[in-house]
């Protein structure tokens, strides 16, 4: 540490503290206060005070809305990740393999979803995915004749698998950087001793790949979890959160996100509920908040287990 | 110890006289064996090529289409069947959307919106993170305590906030584009600051020590000394601000009122809004597309050199 004058520590912190107060901590405590109330667009100055109603109706019964699109936004997550490490793992370990030649040409080519920017991706998929025009469904029409057609993004479960491919695309190159990474730093003597010992290829993937590689992929998935959980644009920008089939229910594709984002901004929001919706985001924020905690745990214990 | 090892080996001795005699026995096995796994290696490596290959596509084909996409005329996207190959590519697409669409000006607002939001995050969060890393302070502990919990919530959940905010303000309807640079800047500041705070911590003190012994004041040892060293870690992290807003939809589309002729977005609300319910111009899509994803994905692989050494680095020691 160096000893300096408070001054200069104030002239080094206080411009980031106060920059965080306003654009971070006060929209924060604006979202907390706001849902203990009944604030909305009719009553936007006379609201009172509701104690914690909002909360329970967002999570008093299991089939409050809000329970059904945190459920689907889990699965999606869980899908997701397992997808995620499936792919990345066996991209990374093709890519780890010395029989493979042009080893950094192939890396590359595997890279380049990451790199588009992921407000274009769900525009090139849209149009894949178009029932009518899109690629996949000629690809079918020309092997099972002309009624062949798969409804991506118009029924409810194809919905749900064309943003979980989506989102596999542009994600797995994340975890087969990680995995590889972590690949590359494990001893070669390691397979060789184990190999001498008559342990079979699963055998020493299984014994000493996977544990070595789990201080990297512990914190990448939890990470990847978060980001995953409140992602907002492949399914926004594909789907709208739809398909909508009851006007009851949030659409198939509404991940927490996009639910508060419709019921706020959509074009059927009417008259949106603050309180309720803030009550919601704070509830999201408890979820994510105990998320960053775990990953902190788990790259606390991966660099235990390091070092 | 030593005696053990001596008398297990003389009673191995004769053993391993017998055994010579079927090891020869075996060298023709052994070969047989070694054959029969090369040929099993061969295979292997075939399969991994194989897959590599169909990986190769699954990630390559979305990107191929968007161009093949953008060479073509409207009319032709819009065909049943499977065309790989634009008949007649033409670069109609691209003439229209930089003359008759306000393209440029979603480029220059973008430019303006992520760069005045990338200076702001990196001079506030730098300075915050050295003084993180370097000085003691009553509140310090608590400050990064802080940090971490609004690291956690994402901007997005705080969307009315941000809109009942600036509206009451008149920024929305005077200067969006500002508001909304601030709120990228105040959303990625936190995040900066974690990853260049944890690069500081890697750079040793001693050569700020050294340069106050020689007579710097402690801005000019971190001005001189700290902060050059610390450029992977500015880049990486600028590289994040910039490269992000060009992706963000969901605040600018809420933020930015479009008008007449739309030349007041940024690219992500802009290029949206070129689709209506009843049509969507895939061509002048894709050719939009193609402009913004060349230069950004390059720049993106260009400089991920720096996120080994510097957001590893931050990411993992932060």
């Amino acid at each position: 540490m160096l000893r300096v004058k408070p001054r200069l520590i104030a002239t080094y912190i206080v411009p980031m503290l106060m920059a965080v107060a306003l654009v971070d901590v006060w929209p924060l405590l604006y979202t907390v206060s706001t849902s203990f109330t009944n604030k909305s667009v009719i009553h936007l100055d006379d609201y009172h005070f509701v104690g914690l109603q909002n909360y329970q109706q967002a999570i008093g019964s299991l089939d409050s809305s809000f329970i059904y699109v945190l459920l689907l936004t889990f699965l999606y997550v869980f899908v997701c990740i397992a997808l995620f490490l499936l792919v990345g793992m066996a991209t990374a370990l093709a890519l780890n393999n010395p029989r493979i030649k042009g080893r950094s040409i192939w890396t590359l080519a595997l890279m380049l979803p990451w790199a588009v920017p992921n407000v274009v991706t769900p525009l090139i998929w849209k149009f894949l995915f178009n029932y009518d025009f899109g690629t996949f469904n000629q690809l079918l029409r020309l092997a099972f004749g002309k009624q062949a057609g798969i409804p991506w993004t118009i029924h409810p479960i194809w919905a749900f698998i064309s943003v979980v491919i989506v989102n596999v695309w542009l994600s797995y190159p994340f975890f087969t950087v990680v995995i590889l990474g972590a690949l590359q730093s494990i001893s070669q003597d390691l397979h060789e001793a184990a190999n001498v010992d008559g342990a079979n290829a699963w055998q020493r993937f299984r014994y000493i790949t996977l544990p070595l590689l789990r201080p990297a992929i512990t914190p990448a998935t939890i990470l990847s979890g978060i980001l995953t959980f409140q992602m907002f644009n492949i399914a926004y920008l594909i789907t709208q959160g739809g398909p909508i089939t009851s006007p009851l229910k949030p659409g198939v594709t509404s991940f927490v996100m996009i639910y508060i984002y419709n019921k706020l901004f959509g074009d059927t929001a009417g008259n949106p509920h603050y309180g309720a919706l803030s009550a919601v985001a704070v509830l999201i924020f408890f979820i994510l908040l105990g998320m960053t905690l775990l990953s902190l745990r788990a790259s606390n214990v991966a660099k235990g287990a390091n070092t | 110890m030593s005696d053990q090892t001596i008398t297990s080996t003389t009673s191995a001795l004769p053993k391993a006289g017998i055994l010579s005699k079927e090891a020869l026995r075996t060298v023709e096995e052994t070969r047989a064996i070694a054959l029969s796994r090369r040929k099993r290696g061969s295979i292997w490596t075939g399969l991994i090529y194989l897959f590599l290959l169909i990986m190769t596509v699954f990630a390559l084909f979305p990107i191929y289409f968007v161009v093949q996409a953008s060479l073509r005329s409207n009319q032709t996207l819009y065909t049943t069947d499977l065309e790989l190959f634009p008949a007649q590519p033409t670069l109609d697409n691209y003439g229209y959307v930089l003359t008759q669409l306000p393209f440029l000006n979603w480029v220059a607002n973008t430019f303006f919106v992520c760069g005045l939001a990338t200076l702001l995050g990196i001079i506030f969060s730098t300075t915050a993170a050295y003084a993180l890393s370097r000085f003691r302070f009553r509140g310090r502990q608590m400050t990064l305590v802080i940090l971490l919990a609004i690291q956690a919530f994402p901007q997005l959940l705080a969307l009315l906030a941000y809109y009942l905010l600036l509206q009451t303000l008149g920024v929305i309807s005077t200067a969006p584009l500002l508001g909304l640079a601030v709120v990228y800047a105040g959303g990625s500041i936190v995040f900066s600051c974690w990853n260049i705070k944890g690069y500081f911590d890697t750079i040793p003190i001693e050569l700020e020590q050294a340069a106050l012994v020689d007579g710097a004041t402690p801005t000019q040892a971190f001005l001189r000394v700290t902060l050059p060293l610390a450029t992977p870690a500015m880049a990486a992290s600028a590289l994040l601000i910039f490269i992000g807003g060009w992706s963000e939809f969901a605040i600018a589309n809420i933020l930015l009122n479009a008008n007449e002729t739309g030349s007041n977005l940024t690219f992500a609300v802009g290029i949206y809004s070129l689709q209506n319910d009843f049509r969507t111009p895939w061509g002048y899509f894709a050719a939009a597309s193609v402009l913004v994803a060349v230069p950004v994905s390059a720049t993106f692989l260009y400089l991920q050199r720096y996120f080994k050494s510097g957001l590893t680095i931050g990411s993992v020691k932060g």
